[in-house]
């Protein structure tokens, strides 16, 4: 699958391919004993962890060793905290995920101006430029993730419905492509499918905003949540009230891709792959500490994911067997 | 133009006559002065404006209920109470910025300083006009939904892809130039009046990028420089003593036309190095079977696009590397020319061709340092840009911070507290009302490009 988004600067996406490590590479790293930090929006969601994985992984690889991994818990006082204290233990790189646009540029800017090499990860704050405020971006096409869920929840749409998207409230670039992308596909493809917007600033508040949102817009016939986490919320709420709509997201997080294969209202999922972004970060990150030229944005694809293939897209993105409740779920497995 | 009202007042000697004391032109000089920073509080103000306490206090006190200026911080003490600063209410309004390129449209916010604030890139096919306009529409409808107190938003600054000829006499655009052919039927501008009731300005993306390159990347600071943009068309900006130079008829830099000759063949710059050759000769690659790698991603994708030449050329493809060096050796051919005749201290290479390849800029370089004379390559500095398109949003939102505070119109609308009522706007504005939009009606045949 192409990627069809641009980046945050407009620029063309790189294949991951073009960070690969030769051996010769991994041995240059190894000499140089090089001391990276990790520095994430959130450690809660399954695929932070699975990023986290591959990144360290890949990193242990080439020699480098993991100083901290940061949980920032969305707070942009946090990741602004982290990075001051970060600055002072002298890593070589700082691999961050901006919590937002605006307040934590500066802290940013100052990771560079010290002389550590950064790698973003999903978000660049604007006014940040890859080559001279930071080595690269590596992200998901979340452009192309939107278009995705929008696609798969198309099918379950009735002719002249409505459908709600619940979108994040932060100026995120990763969240803001998947927003765009859904309600273009929609503009594009289902011209009888107006599209409610309502916005959550915390995963607390998705599902009390998804509730609002089905109240006021009666007409509501299917959701799109930005990324899983929320998600979860959301299918909380809305089963509370005993409804029953058919919803797309983001991420193959645990729990939405178990209501994905046990056929509840999970209908589809765009999924992203952590763990191979997260070795593509680590590669990024090599590179740039070789003094090796880093494309400006790296980009993956997303995958789609329905009920007929969630179990090897499951096995592909955790990198194990699907548990047993999701195997009987899909009758694959007969036996309890 | 402003800079030259902050310098006429600093040359003015005590006791001539001020012929700019009447309350309006007198509110735009306080108001300039503090926008680009000549005075930052009451006493600079008397001191560089020449202006007597009670006016400046009276200005001020205009300006602070029209919410263009305020006094919440302190300065530095020197002695005794420490000042209050005046500064700009940059956060008073927002600009939306938009750049339009062949085959990307790009939307961004900027505050009255021209900072961007936030910004927004996508693919898009501009050949159907009326799908590019209603796009922008709603992508400027989503970034103004977006922010939280819904601001006011005074104008429209858009960048695109060819020489945008305006009667320099307007203050703003009334209808849609004909930047590219066909492209004054579209209602682009006429649209984004009606809907979003803001001046809107234009400029060719080549002299956008070059100004935002200057304010917000490698040209800070630089004196000269040497912008060339490398697409589908190949376009140059200059900047000389700190400056963009906008041309007679803001058509400069069009040496995509200029003719160069490969292999006994003569065509135009952009024909024999552009995005279209290098698209064309990497199909032609594929189909062959020359290029094994070019002939895997025809299969896989069913066609063949410049940036995917670009890329095989990256990561080692032979025939992409050459298709794309010859396309560098002919630009750079030309870029010495000009680097000859001008003799930047930088030239910058942007544009999607440049933005994804290492081999390009090698190649360009090389032959501008061999092509050129010692004395112009000593100090000389080629680079990539590392802005990509935000160049452009950045250079579009300089453009309309400029026109919006441009001395003649701002006493048209200062005292009004909003470019968007100025008569002269809101009269253009039901002109428009009244006649049916041309984007309604159709959409025009598509542009010969």
């Amino acid at each position: 699958m192409p990627v069809v988004g641009l980046g945050p600067h407009g620029e063309r996406a790189s294949p991951p391919e073009r960070v690969t490590l030769l051996p010769q590479d991994i041995a240059d790293a190894r000499a140089k004993n090089l001391r990276v930090a990790i520095v994430m929006h959130t450690l809660e969601s399954d695929w932070s962890r699975h990023l986290v994985q591959g990144v360290v992984g890949q990193l242990g690889e080439c020699g480098a060793i993991v100083i901290d991994v940061v949980d920032c818990h969305f707070s942009p006082e946090a990741q602004i905290a982290a990075l001051d204290r970060l600055r002072g233990e002298k890593p070589d790189a700082i691999i961050s995920l901006p919590v937002d646009n605006t307040t934590v540029t500066e802290a940013h800017l100052a990771v560079s101006a010290a002389g550590i090499k950064l790698v973003l990860i999903d978000n660049a704050p604007t006014g940040m430029l890859p080559g001279k405020d930071y080595a690269s971006l590596v992200s998901a096409d979340n452009y192309g993730l939107g278009k995705i869920a929008a696609e798969l929840l198309s099918d379950h749409l009735p002719s002249g419905a409505a459908v709600g998207l619940l979108a994040y409230d932060a100026d995120f670039f990763a969240s803001n492509e998947r927003e765009i992308a859904f309600s273009q596909w929609m503009e594009i493809n289902r011209l009888d499918v107006a599209v409610k917007t309502a916005r959550f600033s915390s995963i607390d508040s998705a599902g009390p905003e998804a509730i609002r949102l089905i109240d006021d817009e009666a007409d509501i016939a299917g959701l799109f949540v930005v990324w899983d986490t929320p998600c979860v919320e959301v299918i909380k709420a809305i089963s509370a009230r005993d409804k029953a709509l058919p919803i797309s997201t983001v991420d193959l997080g645990q729990e939405v891709i178990t209501n994905l294969a046990k056929g509840g209202s999970v209908i589809g999922i765009a999924g992203q792959r952590p763990f191979q972004q997260g070795e593509a970060v680590a590669k990024t990150t090599i590179t740039a500490l070789l003094d090796r030229p880093c494309p400006d944005w790296v980009a993956l694809p997303g995958l789609s994911v329905t009920r007929s293939n969630v179990i090897e897209s499951y096995q592909y993105v955790w990198r194990k067997p699907a548990p047993r409740d999701i195997l009987i779920g899909l009758d694959v497995l007969h036996s309890s | 133009m402003l800079s030259e009202t902050a310098a006429t007042n600093q040359t003015r000697t005590k006791g001539r006559p001020r012929n700019s004391e009447s309350a309006a032109a007198s509110l735009v000089d306080v108001l300039n002065l503090v926008r680009l920073g000549h005075a930052t509080t009451r006493q600079e103000l008397e001191r560089v404006g020449e202006y007597g306490r009670a006016i400046v206090a009276d200005r001020l006190a205009t300006l602070k209920d029209l919410r263009l200026v305020h006094e919440s911080a302190t300065g530095i003490a020197t002695g005794g109470r420490a000042p209050r600063l005046v500064q700009f209410a940059s956060d008073r309004a927002r600009l939306i910025v938009v750049t339009l390129d062949q085959s990307a449209v790009g939307v961004g916010l900027s505050d009255l300083h021209g900072i961007l604030l936030s910004e927004h890139h996508e693919m898009i096919e501009i050949t159907d006009q009326k799908a590019t306009v209603d796009r922008i529409c709603a992508l400027i409808n989503w970034m103004m939904t977006r922010q939280a107190d819904a601001p006011d938003l005074w104008g429209i600054s858009i960048a695109v892809p060819g020489p945008v000829l305006t009667d320099p006499d307007s203050q703003y655009l009334l209808e849609t130039p004909d930047f590219l052919p066909n492209w004054d039927r579209s209602g682009l501008v006429e649209t984004l009046i009606q809907r979003f009731q803001a001046p809107v300005w234009m400029r060719s993306n080549v002299e956008t990028m070059t100004m935002g390159e200057l304010h917000g990347g490698a040209g800070i600071g630089q004196q000269s420089m040497l912008f060339v943009k490398i697409g589908q068309r190949i376009g140059a900006g200059l900047v000389s003593n700190g400056h963009t130079y906008h041309g007679a008829a803001g058509a400069v830099g069009l040496i995509g036309h200029l003719p160069v000759t490969f292999n006994g063949s003569t065509g135009s710059l952009d024909a024999m190095a552009g995005a279209e050759m290098i698209k064309t000769r990497g199909f032609a690659a594929a189909q062959s079977g020359e290029s094994a790698h070019l002939a895997d991603t025809l299969a896989r994708s069913g066609e063949i696009s410049a940036i995917d030449v670009c890329q095989a050329a990256q990561v080692g493809d032979e025939v992409s590397a050459e298709i794309v060096a010859q396309s560098g050796r002919l630009i750079g051919g030309v870029v010495a020319t000009l680097a000859n005749m001008l003799n930047p201290q930088l030239i910058v290479l942007a544009g999607s061709i440049a933005q994804t390849n290492d081999i390009l800029l090698a190649s360009i370089r090389e032959t501008v340092y061999g092509a050129s004379h010692p004395l112009v390559t000593r100090d000389l500095r080629i680079l990539r840009s590392q802005m990509s398109s935000s160049a452009a949003l950045l250079g579009a939102a300089k453009t309309a911070a400029e026109a919006l505070f441009e001395p003649t119109f701002l006493k048209d609308w200062i005292t009004l507290g909003s470019p968007c009522l100025n008569p002269a706007f809101l009269q253009a504005q039901a002109s428009l009302d009244a006649i049916k939009p041309q984007s309604d009606e159709g959409p025009p045949p598509p542009p010969e490009i």
